[in-house]
């Protein structure tokens, strides 16, 4: 067990110091892989910002029903029982033109203008909230309640968001896609690097296979180096995201400072940027697992 | 201890380096091979060593069949067995001290265990003062020796030494040959090819002579 550790701490210590004795090669790998990392990083937090905007906005399935500009109050309570014993409804609010009027005021700048128009130009409204989602039944409700007398127009405000979940929906399939495809990048590259050092280093792995190294002792320190390098550039892809996402979130915040909906970059959480890390360490690891044993196979066709 | 029976060795090309060898070498024994250049001197002892494989017959070393051998076990085998190389197969990035600790490093070995065997070996080889320097720094002799210190690092019962005196002059080569007879006196089995028949014969050891990859009568 002490022998198995050590021989670990030997071939953790050996990948350091390989990184640090090539300190601007390291540097440059590191530096490509992490800018491959961070591209799905950015988009994931994208996704992630556009997707806490959307859940922050009005999902909950609610149907606007506007009365005709003529319709009278108790044509407004004889709608609003109709629209009660509708079984799909849950509960039924009623807005009324002068409310609406006020609240318009209240909530935009348009108070000069509303004031000089003749009249009140909003209509009596109720806000339905309905137990369905399901379109069809919908459909049917909608078509009910628009054939209700004085009734102008059925709105059903959820549909868009509905919409902009699906898009949500294919922007994550189009980053997982676009994520294994630089990660399979990262493994290349890893690998690809690695090999260039086996190939460097090939006098002396000929030397330890012939004083008794096996397979596995000559490929612990190329993964450990893999890994470190993989980690790093994982590292350095959550820090340079960080930083972008910083700067993104400055330039919304003076873009939109209006708006109702509060805009903002949604960063990473601190299990995500582990995963992130963790997982350009599998990657490197893999890269190295490869390069290693390609040119390993050919040292033992080599000795036939 | 290492027993070839009607060893054969073709190499990529046709090239038969070895054809029906049987030979015998015993616990403690110290033999020489000898031999043109193209007998198969070295082709025999990496066969010994484990470092190549035989094409037919059989190779017994410390009682296991290498042919039978995995690639793992066939290095772990190699650890139990010294090898000095023809081209000495130093590592000139590093100092005389990491090359004669790396078979050490290879299997694990404590941090003061290694300063303490290298150092050993160092002194036994007469490099104990030079175990900062860099192989490109050392003599050819100082090298060879380097690489005997290499060799016996690892305490092996087995030291094989491909033409050890090859490049020497003969002051050099005698010291290093008394070096391998030091090393049969305390028990290590000891192999070496040589083309010196005066130095086997003053060695006085048993001689193995090869021609064209068979043994000569």
């Amino acid at each position: 067990m002490m022998t198995w550790l050590r021989l670990h701490r030997h071939a953790l210590a050996d990948a350091l110091r390989r990184l640090a004795t090539q300190p601007l090669a390291s540097l440059f790998s590191i530096v490509v892989l992490a800018v491959a990392i961070t591209l799905p990083v950015l988009a994931a937090i994208a996704l992630q910002s556009v997707g806490s905007v959307a859940s922050s906005l009005e999902t909950d399935p609610h149907v606007n029903v506007f009365l005709t500009l003529d319709a009278t109050d108790e044509d407004a309570r004889r709608i609003g029982d109709a629209l009660r014993s509708n079984p799909e409804a849950t509960s039924v609010k009623f807005v009324s033109r002068t409310q609406a009027l006020a609240e318009l005021k209240a909530t935009t700048h348009l108070a000069e203008l509303l004031d000089s128009l003749n009249g009140n130009p909003l209509p009596h409204a109720f806000t339905v909230r309905v137990r369905t989602t399901d379109a069809k039944k919908l459909d049917e409700a909608r078509d009910a309640w628009s054939r209700l007398p004085k009734v102008d127009q059925v709105a059903a405000d959820f549909e868009w968001s509905e919409r902009l979940g699906k898009w949500i929906h294919f922007g994550n399939t189009l980053l997982t896609t676009i994520a294994v495809v630089l990660g399979a990048a990262v493994a290349f590259i890893v690998g690809h690097l690695i090999r260039l050092q086996v190939v460097s280093q090939r006098q002396e792995i000929e030397v330890s296979q012939l004083v008794g190294a096996t397979a596995s002792d000559v490929r612990r320190p190329f993964l450990y180096h893999g890994l470190t390098q993989g980690a790093l550039a994982g590292a350095a892809a959550v820090g340079l995201a960080a930083g972008v996402s910083l700067w993104l979130g400055l330039q919304l915040r003076a873009l939109t400072p209006n708006y109702a909906a509060e805009m903002k970059v949604v960063f990473l959480d601190p299990a995500w940027c582990l995963a992130v890390v963790g997982i350009a360490a599998a990657l490197g690891l893999a890269g190295a697992w490869w390069a290693v044993g390609r040119e390993l196979r050919q040292f033992a066709q080599a000795a036939r | 201890m290492i027993q070839f029976s009607s060893v054969a060795k073709r190499y990529e090309g046709g090239l038969e380096a070895l054809r029906g060898v049987s030979v015998e070498i015993a616990a403690g024994e110290m033999v020489a091979v000898t031999g043109h250049s193209g007998a198969g001197k070295s082709t025999l002892l990496k066969l010994a060593a484990g470092i190549e494989r035989a094409s037919s017959g059989t190779v017994v070393v410390h009682g296991q069949n290498l042919g039978a051998l995995g690639e793992t076990a066939l290095a772990i085998l190699r650890r139990r067995i010294g090898f000095v190389f023809q081209d000495h197969k130093l590592l000139f990035d590093r100092n005389a001290f990491d090359n004669v600790a790396l078979p050490l490093r290879v299997t694990g070995c404590a941090g003061d265990e290694i300063g303490r065997r290298v150092r050993a070996a160092m002194d036994k080889v007469g490099l104990l003062a030079r175990e900062r320097a860099m192989p490109v720094a050392l003599s050819g002799g100082e090298q060879q020796r380097l690489c005997i210190a290499r060799a016996i690092v690892n305490r092996p019962s087995i030291l094989i030494a491909d033409e050890p005196t090859g490049n020497l002059d003969a002051d050099y080569a005698k010291a290093i040959l008394d070096l391998f007879q030091s090393f049969h006196r305390v028990g290590v089995t000891v192999l070496m090819s040589t083309h010196d028949e005066a130095s086997v014969a003053r060695l006085g050891c048993r001689r193995v002579a090869l021609a064209s990859g068979a043994v000569a009568p």
